[in-house]
């Protein structure tokens, strides 16, 4: 799907030419092992450099400059993997094909250069008055997740769940992480992750590989640097507590499960255990959205989801208050039925063509192609849809009843609203 | 079947008008795996008095019943239609707007088929006592799960705040108190006036042959009998020109204070090219006073009176239309003050500079032709333009000539302190204070 070339040790290049898309999509990332200090200082990086660079010293400046190339897109993001933390810079602009007498692709790709290679500095660091601000926003971010009460309660529940652990470990750091952040701190951790973070360039569009390649060789001129070795998975060694019932001004009850599986991603069972989580709660024919919503009218929404990098399944359902219990019985009987082998060859059926179906979807996208490649390749091997397609048509209800009986539950956490 | 071709865009769209009277349209896109369909009809919250088929008199129906009528069409005699199109391996999925309720599917494979269960299911009612008691519970959590929403509530309080009479003032999905009264008797009312074919339009774009997609449509279309159309009677009081409250608050569990000055549009009669010019030189015109490029934006960023949450948009259909512009704060009168300001200043319309919607022009331009990679956005964009007898693919066109003449006198639709409105959020400690 993408040709990958080695620009330097620790920097690869991976390509594609497609006429699918009216736009040329690029995305750098720079990736080192999670801490809450790091994902921290790079969040606020990332917001210091998409406000402004040495050329564009304002960010009015620089957004009317990005206006001018037809609104090309530009944005700085972080997020995690695992046990890895990413900084990433997502650029998307329009084909020169579809403009008249433009050369945008070429400014581009010097923006690409300037808001990487040209911050905007003084006294060698980053601007503090900047900085500060930027602090502000991403702390106002992190606030934020309380006024969402079903983020805030999927939040508490990983802090219960996996305390001190990438799981719970947030991209953006924690607010003592950021509140600790200043322009000297920023200014090392940005020369850190030039240096030191291993770097994958991904390019989508209807592009020469050979003149892109040729041109990204200088605008991103990353010079080698040591491999970082996959950090293993962390041993886990506390018990969360059982059940954990919260409240605050709210209507519905939020209830949240978390449950635990031997089965990571790469594992050879993991794509059975796609399936188990397909037929449980991954679809509007699953289990859970046949019962919970569509026998009982318990909620309007009620799934389960396999966070694969953390062997973690979450069940997650808005409900009455009243009806707790009532829906934790009827959760944990779909698990039950699914450990007894009560799996119809329709659901089987259902789940392999909606997981194949996604896949080849979500290749739709130019996003879609560079987040799944660059998850898959860690596998090493190469990724084609049929390949995968082929592993789920294996899998058989044995597979998934196998699957189901590995699946224990560890934690409840329920958020409701005050009683009168 | 007509063959309309973009050169500009290298787009070609197939069209036919069927014997029912059902718009098809149908749009190849090379390269990719997916087809996306839609089936729309339009039909929204805001159509709740008429005159039902073959009635005389006017009726309201309860509040949220559109909403409550696409969930329902899910459900068959012989069970849910999801059942169907997961074992094809197409994802499924409906919504309701003020103004159109869209049933849809996304699939890589067995797109005849799929299109045929999607027609199907849309044009085979099935409505009983039992099946809509049922629903109602389902509903009531969709509505709780909406009234815990600060972003939603903010969002409604606006449009509240504006409209006198008008029902785009009523939340979509009604309240719990207004669909306990919906019957099956009331579904059947609604989808015999507002689904006939003639009062929809299907849409699919993405890895389909435009000819045999357009057989199958038609020998399905062709099986099935339909009453001759006749055109529906909606019912609207008359909607006063300025806003009605002029400034409210609520409490909720946040963080943060969250407020919205919402700009009530008196250009609101507007169809067509006419319409489509003059939406576009709004969008321009707010992007020019308040866009992240605009001396307001920094202001506002510098003096710490806005976060990552702020945002501005402009909706418009026929008989409504409003501006909305609002952030998080901690100083939401500062906030409200400073915009207010931004609008007082623009009161003569010499704000807004040529070099400023040129480059906004450009910036529109390219956002376009972005969006033209979703499958998605064409589909359902498209559906709306065409309910507004505007075409979507005109939109380059259209701002590539719009002038600063044009965004000056658009945007006196939205000018005049008795359109203005605020909303406020505050978090529920600071209200007892």
């Amino acid at each position: 799907m993408f040709l990958t070339t080695q620009l330097a040790k620790g920097v690869s290049l991976h390509i594609r030419q497609t006429t699918q898309f009216k736009t040329v999509n690029f995305s750098v990332k720079w990736r080192r092992p999670l801490t809450t200090k790091d994902a921290a200082e790079r969040t606020v990086l990332s917001n210091v450099l998409q406000h402004s660079n040495e050329k564009f010293k304002t960010s009015a400046a620089f957004r009317s400059y990005l206006d001018d190339l037809f609104g090309t897109v530009l944005y700085f993001d972080t997020t995690k993997r695992g046990n890895e933390h990413t900084l990433l810079l997502n650029v998307e602009t329009v084909n020169d094909q579809y403009l008249a007498n433009s050369n945008v692709l070429q400014e581009v790709l010097d923006l690409i250069h300037t808001v990487i290679f040209s911050p905007n500095l003084e006294n060698g660091a980053f601007v503090s008055s900047i900085v500060e601000r930027e602090k502000e926003m991403v702390l106002e971010r992190i606030h934020s997740i309380f006024d969402d009460k079903a983020r805030y309660a999927q939040y508490r529940l990983m802090q219960i769940l996996r305390p001190n652990h990438p799981a719970s470990i947030s991209a953006n750091g924690t607010i003592e992480t950021v509140k600790a952040v200043t322009p000297q701190s920023l200014k090392a951790a940005y020369d850190s992750m030039l240096q030191n973070d291993t770097v994958d360039i991904y390019v989508v569009g209807d592009i020469d590989i050979e003149e892109m390649t040729e041109k990204l060789r200088q605008v991103l001129a990353f010079g080698d640097r040591e491999l970082h070795e996959k950090q293993p998975n962390i041993e886990i060694d506390t018990k969360p507590e059982e059940y954990t019932k919260e409240q605050q001004e709210m209507k519905q009850g939020k209830l949240h499960i978390g449950f635990s599986t031997p089965v990571y991603f790469g594992h050879p069972d993991f794509p059975k255990m796609q399936i188990f989580n397909g037929i449980f709660g991954g679809y509007a024919h699953s289990k859970l959205f046949m019962n919970v919503r569509e026998r009982e009218s318990l909620a309007y929404y009620a799934s389960s989801s396999y966070s694969s990098q953390y062997g973690l399944v979450f069940v997650t359902s808005g409900i009455e208050p009243s009806n707790e219990k009532k829906a934790i019985d009827v959760i944990n009987e779909q698990l039950k039925v699914m450990q007894n082998g009560e799996i119809s060859d329709l659901e089987l059926t259902q789940t392999k063509a909606m997981l194949t179906n996604q896949l080849k979807e979500a290749l739709d996208s130019a996003r879609g192609q560079i987040e799944i490649y660059d998850q898959y390749k860690d596998l090493n091997e190469a990724f084609t849809i049929d390949t995968w397609a082929s592993r789920w048509q294996q899998v058989t209800k044995e597979d998934v009843q196998q699957m189901a009986k590995q699946v224990k539950q560890e934690a409840i956490y329920f958020l409701c609203g005050k009683e009168d | 079947m007509k063959t309309i071709e973009f050169k500009q865009l290298d787009e070609t769209l197939y069209y036919k008008k069927l014997e029912n009277g059902l718009d098809v349209y149908i749009l190849p896109k090379k390269g990719f795996s997916k087809t996306f369909v839609t089936f729309t009809t339009k039909y929204g919250s805001i159509d709740r008095t008429f005159v039902p088929l073959g009635e005389k008199e006017a009726i309201t129906v309860p509040d949220g019943i559109a909403h409550f009528l696409e969930h329902k069409m899910f459900e068959k005699e012989e069970g849910d239609v999801f059942q169907k199109f997961s074992e094809l391996g197409a994802q499924a999925n409906a919504f309701t707007s003020f103004t159109r309720t869209a049933y849809l599917f996304s699939a890589t494979d067995h797109l005849y088929k799929n299109t045929e269960t999607l027609l199907d299911f849309v044009q085979e009612p099935y409505f009983t006592e039992e099946t809509v008691e049922k629903e109602k519970g389902i509903i009531g959590q969709e509505i709780t799960m909406y009234d815990d929403l600060p972003d939603w509530r903010l969002y409604f309080g606006t449009i509240e705040n504006m409209y006198h009479q008008h029902p785009v003032k009523i939340d979509i999905a009604g309240t719990i108190e207004s669909i306990d009264k919906i019957t099956a008797d009331h579904l059947y009312t609604c989808y015999n006036t507002f689904y006939h074919p003639s009062n929809m339009l299907l849409f699919v774009v993405g890895a389909v042959d435009p000819n045999e997609m357009m057989a199958v449509i038609e020998a399905n279309q062709g099986k099935k009998e339909f009453p001759e159309p006749t055109p529906i009677e909606h019912i609207l009081e008359d909607e006063p020109q300025g806003v009605a409250i002029k400034e409210r608050e609520m409490s909720m569990d946040v963080q943060k204070p969250k407020v919205y000055i919402g700009l009530k549009a008196k250009q609101v009669g507007l169809s067509g090219e006419e319409m489509l010019k003059h939406e576009l030189a709004v969008a321009i015109a707010l992007e020019c006073l308040f866009g992240r490029a605009s001396t307001l934006y920094t202001h506002l960023y510098e003096g710490g009176l806005i976060d990552e949450s702020y945002a501005f948009d402009f909706s418009l259909e026929k008989g409504y239309g409003f501006a909305l512009i609002g952030s998080d704060t901690n100083k939401p009168d500062e906030l409200v003050s400073a915009i207010k300001g931004r609008l007082k200043e623009a009161q003569d319309g010499s704000i807004f500079k040529e070099e400023d919607v040129e480059r906004i022009k450009r910036k529109r331009i390219g956002s376009f032709l972005r969006a033209l990679n979703s499958l998605e956005f064409i589909a359902n964009q498209f559906t709306r333009y065409k309910f507004n007898d505007m075409n979507l693919f005109d939109a380059v066109p259209t701002v590539e000539k719009l002038t600063v003449e044009d965004v000056r006198e658009a945007f006196k639709s939205l000018q005049g302190e008795e359109q203005q409105t605020v909303f406020k959020i505050v978090p529920v400690s600071e209200r007892k204070k």
